[in-house]
């Protein structure tokens, strides 16, 4: 009785796709980050990452730590749903260091909300700015409560 | 002259190969150990994805088109100059019907020039022959089952467990495929990073407790933004499902936005 053995080429055959299929296992294993697949198929680094940036508004908050009393009277006003950057501009750098003044307002900041527009809510105070008035809207509305004159 | 090989050299090479690909990887592991003490240094380190779900509601009654949204999004996330945006405010215009055509109304104007960034110009149909005119805020829909998910090659944009559809920036290929898919055109080709970018719903701001920037800065609330998963029965968005009768865009497509609209009109897609 022969004992069967594997003819030499085939052999080769089989240890070369053992080879080749290992050293793909290991790479892969090697050069896969190790948060892939913490939360399913992507870099779960990546959320950490994304959250690292440091944000750029400041924040209604953020103004309410040293402006409360300013706030407390918004509240009560008809800009009470306005945040305070707004109109006021980007005051992250104000926020974190009192020393740097925000950006001064420069005038059309009412304009751009007010200005009449078919296509805004009927609800919505609008006015045609060339019939209404052609000075400074300061000069007859309190910015933080316009139906109040200064 | 011919080249030798010979076994023994091919067998030696092959080693060499072998252990410079794990000295390679050895040296990427210690890297990225180093790195991850460096970065997440700036990260909020309280944050569990698993315990949010982020859900935003647009009121279209309350939306005036000032565009301060989308100056917002662009200043807080770096979003390039041009046609780029990851919030937009598109401007519909509906004309009344002509006399004696037999028609509900006259054929829909939508335009959205600089996304509504600068306001918009005078309607192109005057005020007299317009029957609704309104604007709709624009952003990422947030779907349950995201198109631009399945398509991506590489597994760089995924859903988060918080909700959040994110692109990871260092594995993107920029291979645009997501941006095709995405049925509600909210994702471009950044000509800065050449990769994919959209609305993170402002990641690095609401993983800190802040509000998205466009939801910030809107002046009438038109904009809700709140956890599902930790919202009280006077939570914003309660507020928003008790008073309103919410729809999404493109039902029929199966994809099952967390955006939704108040005040929808059949026109908007």
């Amino acid at each position: 009785m022969r004992r069967f053995k594997l003819p030499p080429q085939i052999l080769r055959l089989v240890l070369l796709t053992l080879a080749i299929v290992g050293s793909y296992l290991i790479a892969r294993a090697f050069l896969t980050p190790a948060s892939f697949g913490e939360f399913g198929w992507y870099r779960g680094e990546a959320l950490v990452e994304l959250r690292s940036r440091p944000p750029v508004y400041a924040g209604k908050q953020a103004c309410d730590e040293c402006h409360s009393d300013q706030l407390q009277k918004l509240a009560k006003f008809e800009h009470q749903t306005l945040s305070c950057e707004a109109c006021h501009g980007v005051s992250r750098e104000h926020a974190d260091n009192p020393d740097v003044l925000p950006v001064k307002l420069t005038g059309s900041h009412c304009i751009r909300c007010h200005e009449a527009n078919p296509s805004r809510p009927k609800w919505f105070k609008q006015i045609v700015v060339r019939d209404h008035y052609s000075g400074k809207c300061t000069e007859c509305h309190v910015p933080h409560q316009p139906s109040q004159t200064p | 002259m011919k080249t030798q090989y010979s076994r023994r050299g091919a067998l030696s090479r092959l080693g060499g190969a072998i252990a410079g690909l794990l000295t390679l990887s050895a040296a990427r592991t210690v890297k990225a150990a180093v790195q991850k003490v460096f970065v997440a240094s700036g990260a909020p380190k309280d944050y569990d994805t698993t315990k949010h779900k982020w859900l935003m509601c647009i009121d279209v009654n309350k939306c005036i088109g000032c565009g301060l949204c989308v100056e917002a999004c662009k200043k807080e996330n770096g979003v390039p100059e041009g046609p780029y945006f990851r919030t937009w405010i598109e401007r519909y215009v509906i004309p009344k019907p002509e006399p004696g055509s037999g028609q509900t109304r006259g054929e829909t104007l939508v335009d959205s020039p600089n996304g509504g960034m600068h306001g918009f110009p005078p309607t192109p149909v005057p005020k007299d022959q317009i029957e609704h005119s309104f604007f709709v805020p624009k952003l990422c829909n947030l779907c349950e089952h995201s198109p631009c998910v399945q398509v991506c090659p590489v597994g760089a944009t995924f859903d988060a467990p918080d909700g959040a559809v994110l692109i990871d920036p260092k594995y993107c290929i920029g291979c645009g495929f997501c941006i095709q898919a995405c049925p509600y055109g909210c994702r471009f080709l950044s000509p800065v990073t050449k990769t994919a970018e959209k609305c993170t719903l402002c990641y690095h701001r609401i993983t800190r407790g802040l509000k998205p920037a466009c939801v910030e800065i809107c002046p009438t609330q038109a904009r809700i933004f709140g956890d599902l998963k930790n919202a009280g029965p006077d939570a914003p968005i309660r507020k928003f499902y008790e008073n309103n009768r919410v729809s999404v865009l493109k039902p029929h497509l199966g994809t099952e936005p967390r955006l939704l609209y108040a005040g929808l009109d059949k026109e908007v897609r």
